[in-house]
């Protein structure tokens, strides 16, 4: 692993993933869709991701990839299926609250400039036969995988048993019984549904029903 | 070096994509034949001859669709299938990519394949291909955490997320007898990520043509050689996780890794044509009830063969 001395080739292609990601997190908010919102954004963390496997962090680089792909979709999805616009393609405004958002961005701006320019790094060069991968998992679990371990599992128990509880229970009834949306007063015929025509089986002549 | 570095590798990748995407159609058209569907025409040339044809046709247009993803996303498919491709070591030291973490990167080409296949039905502005992707997505999120699980144990023994190191790790048994269940869920990952045979859900002909209904011409050819040549890179993503990858007696590395690609693609493309399509509801339940069980006993047996 080269310390300092990286060749060009690292700096122009830190400066065009610098460029990519800023121009697409800001195409976030001038675009007028949520999924197209939802993966200007991922493009956005991909060149964030190939910049840190330019930094030698490649365990962390590489899994913003596959993390922010899911979640990016999971995202795009359900704000599609909460926002009532018809699989996001209905043009609409992405951005609100717009003066407490421009003055949180410079203030973050200016924060986040002030550390990289006046903030004193470490200059503590690493060895060159340092496994970035390992020395990272030794890093973050060393002493606290049983701990670390255990919590994931309880999470992920947790939450298919968070699917199981309620994904018999929908909108409008049990999954199970057929959804049928309820009635305008308390007890009432379903709302939405044609009346049924009553002297069809009881007046002894047959319609047929289309 | 930066001919090694940079213009080998990617001379490489573009060779087996396209020698792969061809292998693909001619290995089907020949099982086809086999089976007995009538083949008109040569099996080497109708390939060819049907890629050119698709090159001089009209690219169909939607009512307003979203142009730059529509177009897109043929191609980043089939970029994801270069990807694919790199990682796959040939021998101990040719391979285009040796990235030290290449296990978690085919990791992310699945995950980015459902971004990819969901913008591809999502930006036609249309009913079927809609569906197609938005079904796409429901079933792709339990092959990610299949295929997962499965990866994770074959880098427990290699204690390492480099393919070759995997197929270092595979010298004296290989992955497919030391984790028996490893290679066949890989397998139906495999073909449910090309949406191919049985696992056609997103392109299939009950949605008239799913996210590809409406696409035509040259993107129809892209997309077409994208899910060939992503097939082939999960023969050769299998081959070096469960195969012993370019490991074998006799013959040169490089040609053990063609054989044993070509085996496995012979048996995705067999399931191909003999298993029926399955109801995506139906789908849905085996994935989560039957495969994604069977992949955490996967895992945990290859824990344990790690301890020991």
């Amino acid at each position: 692993m080269e310390s300092m001395n990286h060749g060009i080739g690292v700096d122009i292609a830190f400066l065009l993933l610098a460029t990519l990601a800023v121009v697409t997190a800001w195409r976030v908010f001038r675009t007028d869709s949520m999924v197209r919102a939802s993966f200007f954004l991922l493009v956005s963390f991909i060149a964030v991701g190939v910049i840190m496997i330019l930094l030698a962090a490649e365990y962390l680089g590489v899994a913003m990839f596959f993390m922010m792909a899911v979640e990016m979709t999971v995202m795009a999805l359900f704000m599609v299926m909460f926002m009532m616009n018809p699989a996001g393609l209905n043009p609409m405004n992405m951005v609100h609250q717009e003066r407490i958002s421009i003055g949180a961005g410079v203030v973050s701006f200016l924060v986040l400039s002030a550390m990289a320019l006046l903030a004193v790094f470490p200059d503590r060069p690493v060895s060159a036969g340092l496994d970035p991968v390992r020395s990272l998992g030794n890093e973050m679990l060393g002493d606290s995988m049983l701990i670390f371990e255990s919590a994931g599992l309880v999470l992920l128990t947790t939450m298919i048993g968070v699917v199981v509880l309620s994904s018999h229970r929908g909108r409008y009834g049990a999954a199970t019984e057929g959804s049928l949306p309820p009635g305008l007063e308390s007890g009432g015929d379903p709302a939405g549904k044609p009346e049924e025509d009553e002297d069809g089986e009881d007046g002894g002549h047959h319609h047929h029903h289309h | 070096m930066i001919v090694e570095e940079l213009v080998l590798p990617v001379l490489m990748v573009f060779f087996m994509l396209a020698a792969g995407a061809y292998t693909v159609a001619v290995l089907d058209r020949v099982i086809a034949g086999a089976l007995g569907t009538p083949q008109a025409g040569s099996v080497w040339i109708v390939p060819l001859a049907r890629g050119a044809w698709l090159m001089t046709q009209h690219a169909n247009a939607t009512e307003a669709p979203d142009w730059r993803a529509w177009r897109l996303a043929p191609a980043l498919y089939l970029s994801l299938a270069a990807i694919g491709l790199a990682v796959v070591p040939w021998s101990g030291s040719l391979v285009a990519t040796d990235l030290a973490t290449s296990v978690v990167l085919w990791g992310s080409v699945e995950a980015l394949a459902t971004v990819v296949i969901f913008l591809h039905g999502w930006s036609a502005n249309a009913l079927f291909a809609l569906i197609g992707g938005y079904r796409y997505v429901a079933l792709g999120l339990s092959y990610i955490l299949i295929s997962m699980f499965v990866l994770i144990g074959v880098a427990l023994p290699a204690e390492s997320l480099q393919f070759t190191q995997v197929v270092a790790s595979q010298g004296e048994l290989w992955n497919l007898i030391r984790q028996p269940l490893g290679l066949p869920l890989f397998l139906i990952v495999g073909l449910g990520m090309t949406f191919w045979g049985p696992l056609n859900l997103a392109d299939s002909a009950d949605l008239a043509g799913g996210t590809a209904a409406e696409i035509s011409g040259p993107p129809r050819l892209v997309w077409d050689v994208a899910r060939a040549a992503m097939l082939v890179a999960f023969s050769g993503v299998a081959t070096s996780a469960f195969l012993g990858g370019w490991l074998g007696p006799w013959l040169p590395g490089p040609l053990w890794v063609v054989i044993k690609m070509l085996a496995v693609l012979l048996v995705l493309l067999l399931l191909g044509r003999l298993l029926p399509r399955l109801a995506p509801e139906r789908c849905v339940t085996l994935m989560w009830v039957v495969l994604l069980p069977l992949s955490f006993i996967d895992l945990v047996w290859a824990g344990v063969g790690a301890l020991l």
